[in-house]
């Protein structure tokens, strides 16, 4: 099954602004440092100033620039998030491979590791991992996959299921070829649309989680972070701060997580032709 | 005729005969709504536990919730101690023994009379089932000199018996809590039998809200309202509800002081009470050095803190720990610590650590502290938090120290204060306000929030004696001394004080407590601000 997806996504309307968005949240996030006057956690003396030539998007309560806290805000996002994506991406490809090609008692065992795992709440696990382990972008971006491998798994399981009874398969499977050579060669190119359906999804996850995550205060609190901008703002929601400190955070997040949804939206038509008009 | 004009006027007779009394209830009831002013005070956290005197939470917040249902045997107002069960009291220092006269008009609010056996009772409750926070076991023996006098010897002088046993301890019914084994499990209607000037209706644990109505028969005078009732509300709405009409006290966040103050709202602002802390675990190297955590007090600008994270409302820390505004202050050690990043790059250097770029190290290892803070943003107004973390880390890193800070749920931080698991860590407690004796629990106790260091023979010495020392200029002076100690030990940084305020309505006149409301809670609302003292 070979798709262009880039020539699939500049097709579909919803995902030329997916991609855009992405593209050009990017940019600002890797060109913050020209951008922005300010570093994101310098104190400029000026506590909740309005916007401003000066301050684009005002001051915060301890007088740091908010527009400069969002473009750096955007860095940890996309990083957490796309880190998060492909560790995630990995181990359920890891774990449904193997379930897919195993069979029998192997299988059971994953599928029902795989059951426990999504019961398990990712906000209780994630303020008891933070009690005993530094969450720096490394250890949330283990910790976010940790949570986002299991519903994966399950998908390339079935879709493994299905490709490994092929006839192309069963073809090389005749011609003596070995399971890791089938799986490098055959199953996984055959999974490819699954996978990128996977990554963006899990990509949406991530964002989302670490947002919440920061949000409640259990994050790496020396990174700068859009969940932690509204968590701080909000405190302050009697003033008229909010407006240019909680909105744009808001803002900024609701964006990406929506850029991502059409980008995944543009690839699932992709995929499945039947959502094509 | 003459009959219609009386069967007109028979009609008009009964029709203004039914319309009065009619007019009559509706102008009742209208005056009874008057008359049920309910007085209505916002909080943001809510439930402090069931108001009985072993349930409820051992925070100020709870105290206050049980204080209007149970009364000590004095109390304190603005100025001073002022009579509640006992009309006076005095001290007998040859038998080291304070005697109380009672009033003779209290009753229970189940009403039985209230007498000397309820305190006798009180003091062999509490030895037996220590109240939070007051030591009953100095009392040697209470004994009752008839109905209405009581005499307490102590076994050894206590400076702090008239706030602690006199005026924090609430007197308990003994008719009903005699056969009371498990208090804090006892959480019945009959547990909240007092004395006080109200009683509760209703409590929800859920709600977070509590609801009393005045105590008619209340000894001291009637209530001035009808009914007092706690609300759970977000700190961020409670200037609204105020504003709607829908709280008459709250506390209000420092920004918005003045526009309330504008508005015609009264705005109470507080002594420095509460403290924000640097806890420091003195169990680790180098931070078992009296110099390293020197060196800390001068790497930190406290007064930054306070202009930038607390946008100027509040004090910096006191290397003694009292704050300015407290009685028992020392100014001689306000300009101890001024920020100076060199003197305390000066005494890092002197332990052996020398600095390789931007940071100290020792025998191939760079110097690295970990910071702890709590990062959920909840606790009391002006707690620190992220923020104060982040400006603490830059100003220490600028010194030469590496600091990595983590942020951890307040609840979790706390345990791992109390284990001991932690290099240096953001903290904060109230009561500052209170008797000095809250030094020897912030400093020697076992608690998160205490220092629990005992490694000054001099400091603990002063600590233990200040404690005995009934005459109060005497005790000033060491409390002094006590400040100067542990401005010099640095066991625990005191970094700033947050003002609170409170805005109220007016409809009661409320006030900051001498010392804090029983042990020092610094909150405004004594209940005898509800009490109309002249009835």
């Amino acid at each position: 099954m070979h798709i262009n997806y880039w020539g699939e996504i500049k097709r579909d309307s919803l995902g030329r602004a997916g991609m855009g968005t992405l593209v050009v949240l990017a940019l600002l996030a890797i060109g913050a440092p020209i951008v922005s006057q300010y570093q994101p956690a310098e104190y400029t003396g000026a506590i909740f100033q309005p916007p401003s030539s000066q301050y684009w998007l005002g001051t915060n309560d301890v007088g740091q620039d908010i527009w400069a806290q969002l473009l750096y805000g955007a860095r940890t996002s996309l990083l957490i998030g796309s880190g998060a994506a492909l560790l995630s991406t990995f181990f359920s490809v890891l774990a449904g491979g193997m379930a897919a090609v195993l069979g029998g008692f192997g299988d059971r065992v994953l599928m029902r590791a795989v059951d426990a795992l999504i019961a398990v709440p990712p906000v209780i696990v994630a303020i008891l991992a933070a009690a005993y382990f530094r969450p720096g972008a490394s250890m949330l971006i283990i910790l976010l996959s940790a949570f986002l491998w299991p519903g994966g798994a399950r998908l390339i399981r079935s879709q493994a299921l299905s490709v490994k009874e092929r006839m192309h398969i069963a073809a090389a499977r005749t011609f003596g070829s070995s399971w890791p050579y089938l799986i490098r060669r055959h199953i996984i190119p055959d999974l490819g649309p699954v996978l990128t359906a996977i990554l963006v999804l899990n990509f949406r996850r991530a964002v989302f989680m670490e947002a919440g995550l920061s949000f409640l205060g259990v994050a790496d609190p020396t990174v700068i972070s859009w969940g932690k901008m509204m968590q701080q703002a909000l405190k302050f929601s009697y003033l008229e701060v909010w407006k240019w400190w909680l909105l744009p955070a808001g803002a900024a997040l609701s964006m990406t997580i929506a850029a991502l949804t059409f980008t995944g939206f543009a690839l699932e038509k992709a995929i499945n032709p039947r959502l094509k008009k | 005729m003459t009959g219609r004009l009386y069967g007109i006027l028979l009609i008009i007779a009964l029709a203004v005969s039914l319309v009065v009394p009619l007019a009559g209830c509706g102008g009742q009831k209208e005056k009874g709504t008057q008359a049920e002013n309910t007085y209505t005070v916002a909080d943001a956290t809510g439930d402090w536990g069931f108001p009985s005197p072993y349930a409820h939470y051992f925070r100020g917040p709870g105290y206050i919730r049980m204080s209007l249902i149970f009364d000590t045997l004095l109390w304190k107002n603005e100025k001073e101690y002022i009579p509640a069960l006992a009309k006076s009291w005095e001290y007998n220092a040859g038998e080291n023994s304070y005697t109380f006269s009672l009033v003779e008009n209290a009753t229970w609010h189940d009403g039985s009379k209230f007498t000397a056996r309820d305190v006798v009772f009180t003091i062999d409750y509490t030895k037996m089932h220590p109240y939070q926070g007051v030591s009953a076991g100095v009392v040697k023996k209470a004994e009752a000199l008839g109905d209405y006098r009581v005499k307490m010897y102590l076994d050894r002088p206590y400076a702090p018996f008239l706030e602690y046993i006199g005026g924090t301890l609430p007197i308990l019914p003994e008719h009903i809590w005699k056969d009371v084994g498990s208090p804090e499990k006892f959480q019945q209607e009959k547990a909240l039998v007092g004395t006080g000037p109200f009683i509760l209706e209703d409590y929800s644990k859920e709600q977070g809200s509590y609801l009393y109505r005045a105590n008619r028969e209340y000894y001291q005078g009637k209530p001035a309202v009808d009914r007092i009732r706690f609300v759970k509300m977000g700190s961020q709405v409670m200037a609204a509800a105020l504003r709607q009409k829908q709280a008459s006290a709250a506390q209000v966040p420092p920004e918005l002081g003045g526009a309330l103050d504008e508005e015609g709202f009264f705005i109470l602002a507080g002594k420095h009470d509460w403290v924000a802390k640097l806890m420091i675990n003195h169990q680790r190297e180098p931070l078992n050095k009296k110099e390293f955590r020197q060196a800390l007090a001068f790497a930190i600008d406290r007064q930054a803190l306070v202009g930038t994270c607390l946008r100027g409302h509040g004090l910096p820390g006191s290397p003694g720990l009292i704050p300015p505004d407290s009685p028992w202050y020392n100014a001689a050690v306000e300009n101890q610590y001024p920020h100076s990043p060199e003197r305390a790059a000066l005494l890092i250097k002197g332990l052996g650590y020398e600095k390789k770029g931007n940071f100290f190290e020792k025998n191939g290892r760079a110097l690295e502290l970990e910071l702890l803070v709590s990062g959920g943003g909840q606790g009391s107004p002006g707690a620190p938090g992220d923020r104060e973390g982040e400006m603490i880390k830059g100003q220490l890193e600028k010194v030469g120290l590496k600091v990595s800070l983590r942020s951890l749920e307040s609840k979790t931080l706390d345990s791992r204060v109390a284990e001991g698991q932690y290099d240096i860590a953001l903290g904060g407690h109230g009561g500052l306000g209170g008797d000095p004796e809250m030094l020897n629990r912030m400093i020697l106790d076992k608690g998160f929030n205490s220092a629990r260091y005992q490694d000054s023979q001099e400091l603990n010495l002063a600590l233990k004696q200040q404690l005995t020392l009934m005459d109060r200029e005497s005790r000033r002076e060491l409390v002094g001394k006590v400040q100067e100690i542990y401005a010099r030990e640095m066991p625990a940084l005191p970094l700033y004080y947050p003002t609170w305020y409170w805005a109220h309505d007016g409809r009661a006149p409320l006030y900051y407590t001498l010392q804090g409301v029983g042990s020092g809670v610094p909150i405004p609302l004594n209940k005898m601000a509800f009490v109309n003292q002249n009835d």
